[in-house]
């Protein structure tokens, strides 16, 4: 176990890398986030022949039995392309919370489907007024099965044909088309990212089997890493971009990027997305091995990527000077989604707790 | 021996022969000779020079090994301080660029530490620009080179018995052109070492003078007139020795020493501390998972190259970014010399000239973007094809 990409994630970087070029570069997930579709089916359909939402599920759930790290690796490369998908939240966060759960029947069930592409899962757990995420009491009530209340910044919530929803007393599996069951798309900071509210009124829950503390505590170590492994790619973009400008834009007779007022920041975002990059193969590698550690660098990770993005994002438009600002340039895509990853799925402050917590200061 | 073993075969060791960390060191000051006897015994043990060859003196085993000793040895204080130059630097550069005779003859005495060395790259008005070097090298009749000039910064120099000196051998072409690289006997009587007090009021580094010191001419390292390419490798694994080191427990500014210290001084409830302590770990472990990336990049065919400077930088901006998270994690104790904080303080105070030694953190970020990134060359660069003897040096 190395720290670098092996033979076989070379190769599925490459296609994806190939996919973004032929089928998603950046003018066409404009169109998407400026359409009313949240992604790109044909997009979603060919990273679904590919087998990547069932990289991490076991063959015996229909999967393609990889690795966690394996998944990563597509996702930064999606990340790289700011390639709107329902992946995150279904293989990520729906199928994690699956994983995690002792539910025979309802991995039997979803697994399968989320691992083809067929289904989407979708993980309801943030509350309003909470800056915090994963294990934490819920205002969402059940009886007898029947939940009530209010989810929000659900995660591809709309399009879900299964939520796992965090309530008082354990998680639920609801079934998008249920009764009592509202979801609303939100109009979004992040134009790549589709968010939702989930109201529920008395709609009918089935209660997932397992540890509802353990199972989010793993699903919130893979969130964070899954999360930095797409904030990685894409701060290579934003570094990338920022690179090709600073050579090709002319001012005082140079190329931007002579000066060092320029070349300085490019290479404190690159040395920055190094130390990222390394924190996220380190956690992908604990993963992969199930190391005890995993929460550790798993926190530590996403306690890197998610500000460096933001800063790496926040230059590309600075040093982009007046262009970067403009509507037509993709900088603010990035920084739409950067500040967006900064925020979910618990904000710094909570993600620096996190990690105090789980190294035991 | 799978790195398993080796681990513990070397922890095994190290409990028996080192000190571990215990976060109250302030007595740990060991003499040249106890580092010297320590060396010789760690080599004896197997576990000096552990991916270099074995014909050397190196133990011939993988980075996978030197990962296992790293990580086992981060728990202990090995007094190897007198070491970390010579067998970090020129020794690499010798096993790379050296003659055979120059490998069998300084290798295995850098190993058992019977030889000590340093680096003499930098000038007084060259700092991170080193090849603007002006100290001589002309040949004599008999083919033996002299030595004339002044270099500074230079770490160790007042014990070393060898130094690797650039020198420039021909002021007639461009400055990177004319430089020669050689091994210079420290003992030899033109050389004159005077120690240089810094901030800290120590004296970490020397100036040291050369006056007609006569080297033999299979004293070059490389080729004559190839110092530049010879420098250029030294700076590589300089780069990735004071940058992309493991982490150590017994680092001051590190998330060990940090978290007990705030533990013992009862500052480590407050949430703000909690969280700094959190971003020190964050970062102290990027790093070291970063030099990692990179040798086991290096093993799989990808050079290290220009990125060993974005590890050099990181490194330099970590020091310089935990100082700031030290005054946050231990508060006023830092304004002390004495007490439980101390090491901290004088650590804050050390930090900036760790962050400049090895080439500034502007000449990195310069190496980083232009090397690294492809951005153009720095407009600084431009006399790069102006003959040595026709540069303008000073105002």
């Amino acid at each position: 176990m190395t720290l670098i990409d092996n033979s076989d994630q070379q190769a599925l970087a490459e296609t994806i890398q190939k996919l973004i070029a032929d089928r998603s570069p950046l003018s066409k997930v404009r169109e998407v986030a400026l359409s009313d579709d949240p992604y790109d089916a044909d997009v979603w359909r060919r990273i679904s022949d590919l087998g990547v939402p069932g990289l991490a599920i076991p063959e015996e759930f229909g999967g393609a039995g990889g690795t966690w790290a394996d998944l990563l690796v597509a996702l930064r490369e999606l990340g790289t392309g700011l390639v709107p998908s329902p992946l995150f939240a279904s293989s990520v966060l729906a199928a994690g919370a699956l994983l995690a759960s002792d539910d025979a029947e309802a991995k039997s069930q979803w697994l399968p489907k989320i691992a083809e592409g067929a289904a989407i899962g979708a993980l309801a757990i943030s509350e309003t007024g909470d800056a915090t995420w994963g294990s934490r009491p819920s205002s969402v009530t059940a009886n007898d099965g029947k939940l009530s209340g209010t989810k929000v910044a659900v995660l591809n919530g709309a399009q879900a044909d299964v939520l796992v929803v965090q309530a008082s007393d354990g998680l639920y599996l609801v079934e998008a088309g249920a009764a009592g069951v509202t979801v609303t798309t939100e109009e979004s900071l992040d134009l790549t990212r589709s968010i939702a509210t989930v109201v529920l009124d008395g709609a009918e829950g089935r209660k997932l089997a397992g540890d509802a503390d353990a199972i989010l505590d793993r699903v919130t170590d893979l969130a964070n890493v899954a999360l930095a492994a797409e904030q990685s790619g894409a701060i290579t973009s934003c570094i990338n971009i920022t690179t090709e400008y600073a050579n090709i834009r002319y001012s005082f007779g140079l190329p931007i990027g002579a000066y060092q007022g320029v070349k300085h920041k490019l290479a404190d975002a690159y040395t920055e997305w190094s130390l990222v990059d390394a924190s996220v193969r380190s956690a992908s590698q604990a993963l992969t091995t199930e190391s005890d550690e995993t929460p550790v660098a798993a926190a530590a990770a996403r306690v890197l990527s998610s500000p460096a993005y933001v800063r790496a994002a926040k230059n590309m438009m600075l040093l982009h000077g007046g262009i970067g600002f403009t509507w037509e340039h993709d900088a603010h895509l990035f920084y739409r989604n950067a500040v967006t990853g900064n925020v979910l799925l618990g904000g710094p402050l909570f993600q620096q707790d996190r990690l105090a917590d789980k190294l035991g200061v | 021996m799978p790195a398993e073993e080796f681990r513990a075969k070397a922890l095994a060791w190290l409990k028996e022969n080192a000190r571990p960390f215990s976060g109250d060191d302030g007595d740990y000051n060991p003499t040249l000779q106890e580092s010297k006897d320590f060396q010789k015994k760690l080599a004896e043990a197997g576990l000096a020079g552990i991916t270099w060859p074995k014909e050397y003196g190196g133990q011939g085993l993988g980075e996978d090994e030197l990962i296992a000793f790293n990580e086992a040895a981060a728990d202990f204080l090995l007094p190897v301080g007198p070491f970390v130059i010579g067998l970090g630097m020129p020794a690499p550069t010798i096993l790379e660029l050296g003659t055979e005779e120059q490998k069998k003859r300084h290798i295995p005495k850098m190993l058992t530490g019977e030889e000590v060395w340093c680096q003499l790259f930098s000038e007084p008005n060259g700092g991170s620009d080193v090849a603007s070097l002006q100290t001589t090298a002309t040949r004599t009749e008999s083919g033996n080179w002299l030595i004339n000039g002044q270099k500074v910064w230079t770490s160790g120099a007042q014990f070393s018995d060898f130094g690797a000196i650039l020198a420039r051998t021909d002021p007639t072409v461009p400055r990177h052109a004319g430089i020669t690289m050689f091994i210079v006997d420290m003992h030899h009587p033109g050389v004159t070492v005077r120690p240089l007090v810094v901030a800290t009021g120590d004296a970490p580094f020397n100036e040291v003078y050369f006056d007609d010191v006569e080297v033999p001419a299979d004293a070059v390292i490389g080729e004559v007139n190839a110092g530049w390419p010879a420098a250029v490798v030294m700076l590589r694994n300089e780069r990735v020795t004071i940058g992309a080191k493991g982490r150590s427990r017994s680092a001051p500014l590190g998330f060990d020493a940090l978290a007990e210290l705030a533990k013992e001084i009862g500052t480590n409830e407050d949430s703000g501390v909690r969280r700094k302590l959190a971003t020190v770990y964050a970062r102290e472990m990027a790093m070291a998972h970063f030099g990692k990336v990179l040798h086991e990049g290096a093993l799989a065919g990808k050079e290290i190259g220009a990125r060993g400077s974005a590890a050099k930088l990181a490194g330099a901006e970590f020091g310089l970014w935990a100082s700031d998270a030290a005054e946050e994690i231990v508060g006023q104790d830092v304004a002390l010399l004495t007490g439980k904080a101390a090491k901290v303080a004088k650590s804050i105070l050390a930090g900036p000239g760790s962050a400049t030694a090895g080439g500034s953190n502007e000449i990195q970020r310069n190496i980083v973007a232009e090397r690294v990134l492809g951005l153009p060359k720095d407009p600084g660069a431009a006399d790069r094809k102006t003959p040595f003897n026709q540069l303008k040096l000073s105002k």
